[in-house]
C-alpha cells in the first residue's frame, strides 16, 4: 500500500527519516534504511537540512527506491530556480518517487557554506503551485510535458508559532491545502498537553497531520533544544526522567514510544520518527509503542 | 540612495601601488549622506594617504576634488582638461559613479574607494538599511508599503516564514522580520484581505536575473 493510500485510508502511517550522507559512500545510509525495512511506511529523506551540505534529497530517494522503500522526496526553495526545481520533480517521477514535500528550508547563513548565494526564485507557495501546474501537464510556462508527474504532496506545519503567528501559520495551512497538499509534518513535539490545544485548532479532515517525534539522545540534548529551538518546549519532568534514568538510552526510547502512542490515542493519523543517528533504535520505539 | 561604506584603507593602498598622482574624486550625492565619498571624506581619506606615503618615504602626489554628481555626463565633464595629469583617479562615488568615469576616461585608470552595498535610508545618523533592490516590478501595493523582496531573507512573498520570532527575522535579532511588519500595517490599516490574495508567482526577468537593465524613455529623449 502506498503513503496516499493509507493517507487516504485513514491508517496510522509511520515515517521514518533518514539524511543522506555527508559524501559519496551510501552504504551506512543503505544499512540504516534497512533498518527500518518493514517498520517504516515511507522514508522522508531531508534536503540538506539546516543548511549543511549532504548528498541531496533526489538522490537518497533514487537510492531507497532501488531498494524498494518507498521514499519521500523533499524540495525546497533555497538552492534551486524554477527550472531546477522542476527538473528535479520530473526525473523524481521518472524515477518512480511517488511522494514530494515541499519545505522552506533554512537559511544559507546557518549551514556551512555561510558564503553561498541562496537562491529563492519561488517562494514556498510558488513551490506547491508549480507542483501544482506540472501535474496538470504542463510547466511553469504553460508547455506541455510528455508524461504527467503525479505525486503525494506534503509540506510543513509549525505548531510552535504563538500569539498571531499561530493565526497566520493556520491561514497558510489553508492555502497549502489549496494548494493540493495531502499532509504536513510538524515539527517535533514533546509537551503533548500544548499539542492538543494545537490541533484543537485544526480541521483534522482537511489534511493528515503528521507529527514529528524526535528520538532524544541525553538530558543535555533536550535541555540545549527547549533552551534554544524556538517553538519547541520540552517539559521538565521528561529531562529530569533521563538524567535520573541508569539506562538513559533506554529512557530515550521509552519517552520517545510514549509520545508515539499517546499521538496515536489522540487520534493522529501518523507519525514521523526522527531518529538521528540512532536508527537502530527505531524498531524498539515501535514495539513499545505497540505498532 | 545608494548607500556605500568606505574600503579598508589597505585595500586602498593596495590599488594604488605603482602610481604618483593621484585624483581622490568625491561625488555630493548619495556617498555624500552616507559619509563614505563627500567632500569630508574625501578630505579625511587624502591626509591618511599623504601620511602614509609620507612615512614610506614615497613621493605620492594626491590631489582631492568633489563633483556635484558621477553619475552624469555634464558632471564628469568637469575633469575632462585635468584628468590626463594623475596617474590614476580612485573615485569615492558608488560603483555607478566609478563605471561611468571609468566609461568617459579610457586613458586613465579609474579606482573604486568604496564598497556600494545598497538602496537604502539613513534610519540615524550612521545606522543605514536596505529599502530596495529595485526588482522592476514594485508589489508594495499588495505588501502595506513595505517590500518583501528587499526586507525579507528568503524574498517571501506570501507572508512570513516559521522562523519570525518576536518581530525580529530567523537569520539575525537586530533585523525586524519583514512580514511581521507588514502584517502589522495591514491590521493597522484594516487591510487584511491583502495578505488573503496570494502573490503570483514573480517574474525575476525585470530583475537582475534578466541581465543588465536600461529603462528607455522616447518621450523625453534628446
Ligand atoms: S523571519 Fe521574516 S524576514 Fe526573516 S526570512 Fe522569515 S519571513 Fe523573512
Amino acid at each position: 500500500m502506498t503513503l496516499q493510500d493509507r493517507i487516504r485510508s485513514g491508517k496510522f502511517v509511520v515515517l521514518g527519516e533518514f539524511e543522506p550522507p555527508k559524501g559519496a559512500d551510501f552504504s551506512a545510509y543503505l544499512k540504516n534504511a534497512n533498518l527500518s525495512r518493514g517498520r517504516v511506511h515511507a522514508v522522508v529523506v531531508p534536503e540538506m537540512a539546516n543548511a549543511v551540505l549532504k548528498a541531496s534529497s533526489l538522490g537518497g530517494c533514487a537510492y531507497l527506491q532501488r531498494e524498494g522503500m518507498e521514499p519521500v522526496f523533499q524540495l525546497c526553495c533555497r538552492d534551486r530556480n524554477r527550472l531546477a526545481l522542476q527538473a528535479d520533480i520530473l526525473s523524481a517521477a521518472a524515477l518512480g518517487i511517488r511522494n514530494v514535500m515541499a519545505v522552506p528550508g533554512e537559511d544559507v547563513r546557518f549551514g556551512d557554506h555561510p558564503q553561498a548565494r541562496a537562491v529563492n526564485d519561488l517562494d514556498l507557495m510558488g513551490l506547491l503551485e508549480t507542483l501544482q501546474k506540472l501535474q496538470t501537464g504542463k510547466d511553469l510556462a504553460g508547455i506541455e510535458l510528455r508524461g504527467v508527474p503525479r505525486f503525494c504532496v506534503g509540506s510543513t506545519l509549525d505548531t510552535g508559532a504563538s500569539g498571531g503567528l499561530l493565526n497566520i501559520e493556520l491561514e497558510h495551512l489553508k492555502r497549502k491545502i489549496d494548494l493540493g497538499v495531502e499532509f504536513v509534518v510538524t515539527n517535533p513535539i514533546f509537551d503533548l498537553r500544548r499539542f492538543e490545544q494545537f490541533v484543537r485548532r485544526l480541521d483534522a479532515k482537511q489534511t493528515a497531520v503528521f507529527p514529528t517525534v524526535l528520538l532524544l539522545k541525553s538530558a543535555g540534548m533536550a535541555r540545549y533544544i527547549d533552551r534554544n529551538i524556538k517553538g519547541i518546549s520540552i517539559p521538565s519532568e521528561m529531562i529530569r526522567d533521563i538524567q535520573k534514568a541508569p539506562d538513559k538510552p533506554q529512557e530515550c526510547i521509552r519517552i520517545a514510544a510514549n509520545i508515539v502512542a499517546r499521538l496515536k490515542d489522540m487520534g493522529m493519523p501518523g507519525v514521523l520518527i526522527s531518529t538521528v543517528g540512532w536508527e537502530d533504535k527505531l524498531s524498539q520505539i515501535l514495539d513499545q509503542a505497540n505498532i | 540612495m545608494i548607500v556605500a561604506k568606505q574600503k579598508p584603507i589597505e585595500e586602498i593602498i593596495e590599488t594604488l601601488k605603482g602610481y604618483n598622482k593621484i585624483l581622490i574624486l568625491g561625488c555630493n550625492e548619495c556617498v555624500t549622506v552616507c559619509e563614505a565619498g563627500g567632500k569630508k571624506e574625501v578630505a579625511v581619506l587624502a591626509s591618511a594617504l599623504r601620511m602614509y606615503f609620507m612615512n614610506q618615504g614615497q613621493e605620492v602626489k594626491i590631489e582631492e576634488a568633489t563633483l556635484e554628481r558621477q553619475c552624469d555626463h555634464e558632471y564628469l565633464e568637469e575633469i575632462r582638461k585635468t584628468v590626463d595629469q594623475y596617474d590614476a583617479v580612485l573615485s569615492l562615488a558608488c560603483g555607478v559613479g566609478v563605471q561611468f568615469l571609468a566609461e568617459k576616461y579610457m586613458h586613465t585608470p579609474i579606482l573604486p574607494g568604496v564598497d556600494t552595498c545598497f538602496m537604502g535610508v539613513t534610519e540615524e545618523r550612521g545606522v543605514w538599511s536596505e529599502r530596495c533592490q529595485g526588482c522592476g516590478q514594485c508589489i508594495l501595493a499588495w505588501t502595506a508599503g513595505i517590500c518583501p523582496v528587499s526586507r525579507c531573507a528568503k524574498r517571501l512573498l506570501n507572508g512570513p516564514c516559521g522562523g519570525s520570532s518576536k518581530g525580529k527575522c530567523e537569520i539575525n535579532k537586530e533585523v525586524p522580520c519583514a512580514w511581521q511588519i507588514i502584517i502589522d500595517r495591514l491590521n493597522e490599516l484594516g487591510r487584511m484581505e491583502d495578505y488573503e490574495r496570494l502573490i503570483p508567482i514573480k517574474d525575476w526577468s525585470t530583475e537582475r536575473a534578466g541581465g543588465p537593465r536600461k529603462v528607455v524613455r522616447e518621450d523625453v529623449r534628446s
